[in-house]
């Protein structure tokens, strides 16, 4: 697998590079790195908010994974999923949100820790 | 009354286009004629009355209305079963109302049975008085139910309708299901009847004993008809008693060579005569018939007496090929009915209410007509059953007309000389009748279809004991049958009124306006003033018209043979020319049929027709060859000393009742037979107490069957339903175990997550290493 | 036949329902009793319009494709079976509506709603002809009538909607793991997805039968858990007893049906030598829940929990004939499935009716209501005489055919393959216990009507005169009732419409079990003339085939 994250397709030379050079190992480090920032402050964090922000940019991080693989296998499936997802995210912020204003109601906090009881 | 009827039918029964097939009959054993479809009516007339009867009870109608439709439809149905026997020219038809019950199939053959009819001598003869006797007890009951005018008296007479109508599909059905729809129908209208008197919980009780005893026997009825079905592939009288199959099982069991009958066809009739022990009240299915006594009297008379309860003989005649064809039906049947016999006739001696004794003494008189057809006299079992007809719905009637005067009293010992009592000559008259004919009294009808059984008893080899059982039986029959009339009807007048139970127990609209009946022969029934209410115009006519029917009775036993089937009175005329001869009527034309070559067929036959003349070729109990000869009994004919033996039993009976309850009598509760009793210790008691056979069913049937539903109640809640809500709890327990893994912290979730993930990846990458998912 | 009529039943319900929820609550009763007499007219036309000369053929067939590659499709088509099924639905519809006017006074757009998509979903199982359209309408069944008992239930009603949602669901589920089998049996064989049942009947019984077995198994899980069966039908007394009227109606109507005719549908066409092989362990289960449950009525003093019982004990006939897999049992059995419905919705109506006015359903509170309530009696008595199958009325030719068919079912097997492992077969014996089904019926439905009926007055204590409703039944009710009555009278008297119009179908589903079994049954002449061939010979030796019947008796 490792000569084909090398190769530069002729079809991408046909577009004008936003990033010089830019491969496929670029974009997955990219993701990757926002996955782990996101993952590490839903881990670390206690406002709700914030933990939300992070589970999107977990989303995010994993969508630029999709479409990288997506443009670089040549196919539409991954924008496809892609926008699925951003369908749902939108749908699941809107969701959240106002779950999270709900609950900030009840306790007068955003801290997560507030609603500890909710164990089973 | 039958001549002139004659004359005035003769035109419409001419005019009927009626298929006449040629004289000799059966041609081919599958085509049977159809008759004319006004035949149709004798079954529908009831029925529509029942549902007249049961408008006028939606509507509310407080007159007499329902009787008279009643009245009407029966005796216009008795004169339509009048011209079918006159046109009846003795060959066996059919007549369809409709499509019933059909599936076709290639394998079993087709399970085919039609709302239709099928008319041979043995259903008119029993058409003949069902609905002559459904006639005169549903004019008794018009003036009898009259203080229940209304809701109470639509009732009864829709559900009187309903029985002869269910009697008339029971007698009259061309396949096994319409007679097990006539059987199951009349069940239910006995069902409904008894406890007629519904708020009393004895009645209740006893309909429902009745009913579910009864089911006991159809549940061998049915299946031994399904099993018919399952052997002969056919339920239709007209196919199966032609069925070569059939009649060469008649014929191997005519030489006793009951080994070549296939063991299914040997179960056929020893199922089928569970469901006639069950209806006619047969030991050990006898005990609902003496409690089925809570019902009116008419009920008593007609079901109880006179009609439903001999749907076991019906049934036992009708298919008595199949019967004979079987190594043990017929020994079981006759040993069964002697047994019945005598144990109803002791439990009947002991009794006080006299409805009981006549209860018992039915169950007696059905047990003769079994025993009868178990020693091979179908005859006599049949002709019995027109005999027993008239005389105990004679009986019962009378007993009744006392429970109506007497406010429900029964006690013979608190009722003492009603002959001298004015209004009640009818009454008396009609009882001292009914009695002759019960004890067996010479030259009575009851007597001569009595003897044929008897004597018969003595004719088929191995009844011996048996005939002498029957005998002693008939000495009993008649001391405790003149012990009631000796009792009751004889001696000072004495009489206390009963407690009123049909009338206070079924105040319906109780204002008291409905006593209008009465109201002015008695006004009240606990004053020490009691009037007894003398029975009105149409109890006394047909009590009359029962009477003179029971005496004329005997007459059949002299007219009315065929020198045709050589034959010599006229209910063995119309028994040996029916399904219930000793092989069907088929037989004859079909074995030429089917054994053109065969000449050893020839006596089977020929013989059928004359059991009395030569018997020759009987089955024996043990299934051997049994060339009956003439057993002399005391040097002579067995027939004609039992003439002697029989009248003289008879008379020593009544003899010891005159001596015992009416000598010297001066009070209704005392006579000379309680010291005697006492003499010997408890066994009146206990045969008082009917030999305690409820109780023992009781304590070994019903409780334990009982308590072994609860125990299976119980299994069902804890066990079964335990072992489904173990599948809720496990579940639970699962939970249990995991819950403390969720803390209620979103990062302790998210940490796992993460941990688990990481420690995934690792797998996979400890096993790409290896070269392990290569 | 025109699909349209099958489509209109299964729309017009659900416009209903909508209309329903959506309306007013006063007009709930209204708007739902007018959709049920409206659902009505299609249902005469599809009756109408069905070609009976072609019963076995699925008439007014229509599907829409949802994905092709998958082989998902929703198809309907009715034969006659179905086609009956379907009309007493819809029969019922109007039924139990007017059944419930008084009885339910809260949430009556949610109740009324609910029974109309109810409705549509029995259509739908009836009428579907692939698995997918008959899934889904089988386990839509189970939402409405699980909130009907959970939200309109008496006292036990969320122990008795959990049980019964959760223990039919596990068994469906299991069925839908074992037709997921079958198909991809299908799949391999044939090359091409598909969820067609008349494609899946055709072709699955070439699989092994040790994979059949399987199969059956896994159909049995769910359909015998409906039915129910013994020692599956625990459920069954609780969600009854505790379910409204109308609930108990259509619970003993129709959806316990649907475990039948999944029977009828799935386990006997698509694994036929699995189905000839446990049949001898099906028909003794069924005939031990004969008498088990039959017994149990016998001591309860729950009128209605008796009932419910005694539909534990009439099944077991049902599912008797299905087992003895041949002509007299499978017309039985469809025909107990059409009328056991009447007879037992309509003591189901006249508990309910009773329960309005007295509010206890104990027969040791109530009873000896003849006086009171005497058209409520004639009723109460009439249906019980249909239950216990008097001959006349709608249970007796059901119960005879499956009776003979249980005689038969020995002489079936044999003639169809040999019972294999479970090949513990009664012979006759099945009938004569099955048969005592018939007593104990007696006992039980006289010991209720005895005390319930007949006897002195009783009633509960604290006893006040319903508000609305009078002593004895009303108009209402007894026009309820009259369908009901009427459908016992016809069914008694005229089962040979019913007959002539599933024989058809019936023998084709035993033709093709026949066929699938390898060797097709030897036939049995059983014409006279045959007989008359056999005379000459000895008849000991001449074992007909109706001679393998023995009782264990040589003469």
């Amino acid at each position: 697998m490792n000569h084909m994250i090398d190769l530069i397709t002729p079809l991408q030379l046909a577009f004008p590079e936003a990033v010089g050079n830019a491969t496929l190992a670029h974009y997955l480090f990219v993701s990757a790195a926002m996955f782990v920032m996101g993952l590490v402050g839903f881990m670390t964090r206690r406002n709700m908010i914030v933990m939300f922000l992070c589970t999107e940019l977990m989303f995010q991080g994993a969508g630029l994974a999709l479409i990288a693989f997506g443009r670089h296998h040549l196919g539409a499936d991954g924008q496809t999923f892609v926008i699925f997802v951003l369908c749902v995210a939108a749908a699941e912020a809107a969701m959240a949100l106002a779950l999270v204003v709900l609950l900030f109601r009840h306790r007068e906090t955003l801290s997560s820790q507030a609603w500890k009881e909710l164990n089973g | 009354m039958i001549t002139s009827l004659t004359s005035i039918l003769e035109p419409v029964l001419s005019s009927t286009a009626m298929l006449a097939p040629d004289a000799h009959g059966h041609a081919a054993h599958t085509e049977i004629g159809s008759g004319p479809s006004w035949i149709l009516l004798i079954v529908g007339l009831p029925l529509l009355a029942s549902i007249i009867s049961g408008l006028a009870a939606a509507l509310g109608v407080k007159s007499k209305q329902p009787a008279w439709t009643t009245v009407i439809a029966c005796f216009i149905a008795f004169l339509f079963t009048v011209s079918m026997y006159i046109s009846y020219d003795g060959t066996p038809y059919t007549v369809k109302a409709f499509d019933w019950i059909q599936v076709h199939t290639d394998s079993h053959g087709s399970l085919i049975a039609n709302f239709s009819f099928y008319i041979d001598t043995l259903s008119i003869y029993w058409m003949l008085f069902v609905t002559g006797l459904a006639t005169l007890i549903a004019l008794y009951a018009s003036e009898y139910m009259s203080h229940d005018v209304g809701l109470g008296y639509c009732r009864f007479f829709a559900a009187f309708g309903l029985f002869v109508f269910s009697m008339a599909c029971l007698v009259m059905g061309d396949n096994f299901l319409m007679l097990y729809l006539g059987w199951e129908g009349v069940g239910l209208c006995s069902y409904l009847l008894i406890g007629y008197f519904y708020k009393k919980p004895e009645a209740v009780a006893a309909a429902k004993k009745a009913f579910i005893v009864n089911r006991i026997g159809d549940l061998g009825l049915a299946l031994g008809v399904y099993l018919t079905f399952v052997h002969f592939g056919t339920l239709e009288y007209a196919k199966l008693f032609s069925d070569p199959k059939l009649l060469s099982y008649v014929e191997y069991a005519s030489v006793g060579n009951f080994s070549a009958i296939p063991a299914t066809a040997q179960w056929i009739p020893l199922l089928l005569m569970v469901g006639a022990f069950g209806k006619s009240a047969q030991f050990p299915l006898y005990v609902w018939l003496p409690d089925a006594m809570e019902g009116p009297t008419p009920v008593s008379a007609l079901i109880h007496a006179a009609t439903m309860v001999t749907a076991g003989v019906y049934l036992i005649a009708r298919t008595y090929p199949l019967f004979i064809a079987s190594e043990h039906a017929l020994p079981i049947v006759a040993w069964i009915g002697t047994i019945t016999a005598l144990l109803a006739a002791t439990i009947g001696m002991a009794q006080f209410d006299i409805k009981r004794i006549m209860a018992y003494s039915t169950v007696s008189q059905l047990g003769y007509m079994f025993a009868g057809l178990g020693v091979l006299t179908p005859t006599g079992g049949v002709y019995h059953v027109l005999t027993h007809a008239f005389f105990k719905a004679l009986l019962f009637l009378c007993c009744g007309a006392v429970m109506h005067g007497f406010a429900g009293q029964l006690d013979l010992r608190k009722l003492s000389g009603l002959r001298q009592v004015k209004g009640w000559g009818i009454v008396t008259i009609g009882m001292l009748v009914g009695c002759i004919n019960l004890a067996g009294v010479p030259f009575t009808a009851g007597y001569f279809s009595k003897d044929t059984i008897l004597a018969e008893a003595f004719v088929t080899p191995g009844y011996e004991l048996l005939g002498w059982i029957l005998i002693f039986t008939a000495g009993l029959t008649a001391y405790y049958t003149f012990r009631v009339f000796f009792r009751v009807f004889m001696g000072p007048v004495e009489y206390h009124p009963g407690d009123e139970a049909h009338d206070h127990d079924h105040d319906n609209d109780a204002h008291g306006e409905q006593h209008h009946h009465d109201a002015g022969q008695n006004g009240d029934h606990h004053s020490d003033h009691f009037h007894p209410h003398a029975p009105g115009w149409a109890i006394n006519t047909v009590l009359a018209t029962l009477t003179i029917a029971s005496l004329a009775a005997s007459g059949l036993y002299i007219v009315g043979g065929s020198s045709d089937k050589h034959t010599k009175h006229y209910a063995e005329t119309m028994v040996m020319s029916s399904t219930a001869a000793f092989s069907s009527p088929y037989s004859e034309h079909a074995f030429h049929a089917a054994h053109d070559s065969h000449d050893d067929d020839a006596h089977a036959p020929d013989d059928h027709g004359s059991d009395h003349a030569a018997p020759a070729a009987g089955v024996g109990p043990r299934g051997t060859i049994e060339h009956a000869q003439t057993v002399p009994l005391f040097g002579g004919d067995p027939h004609k000393m039992m003439y002697y033996i029989s009248g003289v039993v008879g008379v020593i009976g009544i003899a010891l009742a005159w001596f015992l309850h009416l000598f010297g009598r001066t009070e209704a509760a005392t006579c000379k037979m309680d010291p005697i009793a006492r003499l010997f210790g408890p066994i009146p008691k206990w045969a008082e107490h009917k030999w305690y056979v409820d109780e023992i069913y009781w304590a070994v049937i019903v409780t334990p069957l009982r308590i072994f539903s609860h125990v299976l109640h119980w299994f069902d809640k804890l066990v079964i339903d335990g072992i489904v809500n173990l599948f809720g709890i496990l579940p639970r327990v699962g939970a249990w175990i995991v819950r403390p893994s969720q803390s209620g912290v979103l990062q302790g979730y998210a940490v796992s997550m993460a941990g688990g993930v990481a420690i995934l990846l690792l797998v996979v990458f400890v096993l790409i290493a290896q070269g392990g998912l290569s | 036949m025109s699909a349209i009529w099958t489509l209109l039943l299964i729309a017009l319900p659900l416009l209903g329902a909508l209309l329903v929820a959506f309306d007013r609550e006063e007009g709930a009763y209204q708007s739902a009793w007018r959709t049920m007499i409206l659902t009505l007219i299609p249902a005469v036309f599809m009756l109408m319009n069905f070609d009976f000369s072609h019963a076995s053929m699925f008439q007014g067939a229509a599907s829409i494709t949802w994905v092709e590659a998958l082989g998902l499709k929703l198809s309907i088509g009715t034969d006659s079976i179905a086609v009956l099924l379907i009309a007493l639905t819809a029969l019922l519809g109007p039924i139990v509506v007017a059944a419930s006017k008084t009885a339910i006074t809260t949430n009556r757009r949610m109740y009324y709603s609910w029974l109309l998509v109810l409705q549509a979903a029995m259509v739908g199982v009836f009428a579907a002809r692939d698995l997918l359209l008959f899934y889904i309408c089988f386990e839509f069944t189970l939402l409405p009538m699980f909130i009907l008992i959970r939200v309109f239930g008496s006292t036990n009603r969320v122990a008795a909607s959990t049980k019964f949602f959760l223990y039919t669901f596990t068994g469906s589920m299991i069925t839908l793991a074992g037709l997921f089998f079958v198909v991809t049996f299908v799949a391999r064989e044939t090359g091409l997805w598909t969820l067609d049942i008349g494609i899946i009947t055709a072709i699955a019984p070439r699989m092994p039968v040790e994979h059949q077995a399987l199969v059956l198994g896994a159909m049995l899980a769910g359909f015998a858990v409906k039915v129910p069966l013994f020692p599956v039908h625990t459920w069954l007394p609780l969600a009854h007893t505790e379910a409204p009227t109308a609930g108990s109606v259509i619970l003993a109507g129709v959806l316990l049906k649907l475990g039948t005719y999944g029977i009828l549908r799935f386990a006997i066409p698509v694994v036929p030598g699995a189905f000839v092989e446990y049949a001898p362990m099906i028909a003794t289960l069924s005939v031990i829940g004969i008498i088990y449950a039959g017994l149990i009525c016998w001591v309860q003093t729950d009128i209605k929990k008796l009932v419910a019982y005694s539909s534990v004990s009439h099944l077991g006939f049902c599912v008797l004939g299905l087992a003895a897999v041949n002509a007299s049992g499978l017309s039985g059995s469809v025909l107990y499935m059409l009328s056991h419905g009447l007879s037992t919705g309509g003591l189901f109506l006249m508990i309910g009716f009773m329960y309005e006015r007295y509010h206890t359903r104990d027969m040791n509170t109530v009873g000896g209501l003849a006086s009171k309530m005497p058209v409520w009696s004639f009723f109460m008595v009439f249906f019980a005489m249909a239950s216990v199958g008097l001959p006349g009325l709608n249970g007796f030719p059901s119960e005879l055919l499956c009776l003979i068919a249980a005689f038969q079912a020995d002489a079936t097997w044999t003639a169809m393959g040999e019972p294999g492992a479970w090949g513990v077969t009664l012979g006759p014996w099945f009938a004569v216990f099955a048969g005592t089904g018939m007593v104990i019926a007696a006992m039980y439905l006289l010991y209720m009507v005895g005390k319930i009926c007949f006897g002195p007055y009783r009633e509960p204590k604290d006893h006040h005169a319903h508000p609305v409703l009078p002593a004895d039944l009303n108009k209402r009710e007894i026009w309820t009732l009259i369908p009901l009555a009427l459908g016992c009278l016809v069914f008694g008297l005229k089962p040979v419409y019913l007959l002539d119009a599933i024989e058809q179908p019936v023998n084709a589903t035993i033709a093709h079990v026949e066929a699938a079994s390898g060797a097709a049954a030897p036939r049995i002449d059983d014409h006279p003339e045959h007989h008359m061939d056999h005379q000459s010979g000895d008849h000991a030796e001449s074992t007909t085939h109706h001679d393998t019947i023995t009782m264990g008796v040589t003469p």
